[in-house]
């Protein structure tokens, strides 16, 4: 019995009338994508090497941020031009199955659950919104407490006092702010939710990020939704917002994550 | 230690003493950043329980004066120390993961 | 079905579409915290994920224990844990 080199790695679950991958389309790496179609539903996967793809090497690759970087984008690549032609659920970055059995398994067993998703994101993108302030721009300017040379060392503590205060009320805010805009954008939205503000070495911004929303829009609300992030941006001049997408559905295929956003 | 570096002729050495002495560099600057973190930490303590209790009412003309003084005086001690070692105020912290970062990044 | 991809295409809006190079950021706080997630047979689980995450931290902000269950109804504030940069 010849031992296995390989294992499947799946992209994404797409309708069974789905004819097949979109053509050409290479995956994490660097295998042809191809479809395993089940009766309902098929999902998009390609088979990778078990030399990187297996538990102990794929969590070594896993910790090299360069090798992340190019297997998360091959595995968007793949989702996104699937997402071209049909609905698609995205399935989590890495998840692995040692042969087509298991897969037409998981397929079957998981049919109920992926058939809401797919009808849940029909019809539907998800769009990011980020949004950034420059804290000097929030703090109101602090009121020079009187100095008095006398005593240099209390006029040190009054000042460190403002200082204080003042990055208090930023935070405010900068946080009511983040509230008034995630909410005016999920009120457009289906579902909606924040991931945690991005981390400034890796994501290379000044000042705060005060909010970092995904957002699931229906298609015919598109550009009311762009509108909507435009008038953001004008109605809070200390305010940067940033759209981006159209995303696939990634963060809306689970029921409790729509549930936290607003419901239109 | 490459196998590089010891093939190369008689700059092998001059080569090894310079990693040799930017390491100790660096590793003097490690330990520089770990340290003035914790006295930062510290000073920000401080200075917080300094002015709640000046809030408080309970401390004297004088101890405020005092307490003033000390705490300045500690700041600047902080910024001649950082810099000295070309730390960035940036520099010093402490990532605690799913905690966040030791000291707050805006204060 | 016409999707937001079909109408939307880049250079006809004055907001930045997709159509340039896409944030790593961007895209790790999707498909590493996002999508369906389903175990079994499988030679990578999600757990393990998770630990990678944690020796990412330094790096990758996107994804912190608990986090998503935290935002319920988009009222948590990402500065209340004093993680502002």
């Amino acid at each position: 019995m010849r031992a296995k080199t390989s294992a499947i790695w799946l992209y994404a679950v797409v309708p069974a009338a789905q004819r097949g991958a979109p053509a050409g389309l290479t995956g994490v790496a660097g295998e042809p994508v191809r479809l395993i179609t089940g009766e309902r539903l098929s999902v998009l996967v390609g088979d990778v090497p078990l030399s990187d793809f297996d538990h102990d090497p794929l969590r070594d690759h896993l910790e090299d941020l360069r090798w992340l970087e190019e297997a998360a984008r091959a595995h968007h690549r793949v989702i996104d031009a699937a997402a071209r032609s049909s609905d698609v659920v995205p399935l989590r970055f890495a998840t692995l199955y040692h042969d087509e059995a298991a897969v037409r398994a998981v397929l079957s067993e998981r049919l109920e659950d992926f058939t809401s998703a797919l009808q849940r994101i029909a019809g539907r993108t998800e769009w990011g919104v980020k949004a950034y302030v420059d804290p000097d721009m929030l703090a109101a300017p602090a009121d020079e407490p009187e100095s008095d040379q006398n005593t240099p060392g209390t006029a040190y503590l009054r000042r460190r006092r403002a200082q204080r205060q003042g990055q208090r009320d930023a935070r405010q805010r900068a946080a009511q702010r983040a509230e008034e805009i995630h909410t005016a954008l999920a009120d457009l939205a289906v579902g909606a939710l924040q991931h945690p503000p991005q981390d400034a070495r890796l994501a290379a911004y000044r000042g705060w990020m005060i909010l970092n929303g995904s957002y699931l829009v229906d298609d015919e609300r598109a550009q009311e939704f762009a509108a909507a992030v435009d008038s953001c941006d004008q109605r809070f001049p200390e305010v940067r917002l940033e759209l981006s997408g159209p995303w696939p559905a990634y963060s809306f295929t689970t029921e409790d994550r729509e549930r936290q956003g607003e419901q239109s | 230690m490459t196998g590089r570096d010891q093939s190369e002729s008689h700059d092998a050495t001059p080569n090894v003493r310079q990693r040799i002495a930017v390491d100790r560099e660096s590793v003097e600057r490690g330990l520089a950043s770990l340290v003035l973190t914790i006295i930062e930490l510290l000073r920000q303590l401080m200075e917080r329980q300094a002015l709640r209790r000046i809030d408080e009412g309970d401390l004297s003309d004088e101890q405020v004066e005092s307490l003033g003084l000390t705490l300045m005086a500690l700041e600047d001690r902080m910024t001649e120390l950082r810099e000295h070692f070309g730390l960035s105020p940036d520099d010093l912290n402490i990532d605690l993961g799913p905690l966040g970062p030791l000291l707050p990044r805006d204060e | 079905m016409s999707t937001a991809r079909d109408e939307h295409l880049p250079g006809q809006s004055p907001i930045a579409w997709q159509g340039q190079q896409i944030a790593l950021v961007d895209l790790l706080d999707r498909v590493l915290a996002g999508g369906v997630v389903i175990s079994g047979e499988i030679t990578l689980c999600i757990a393990d994920i998770d630990l990678v995450r944690i020796s990412l931290r330094a790096l990758v902000a996107s994804v912190r224990a608990g986090w998503d269950t935290n935002t319920a109804g988009g009222t948590a504030n990402p500065m209340a844990k004093g993680n502002i940069p």
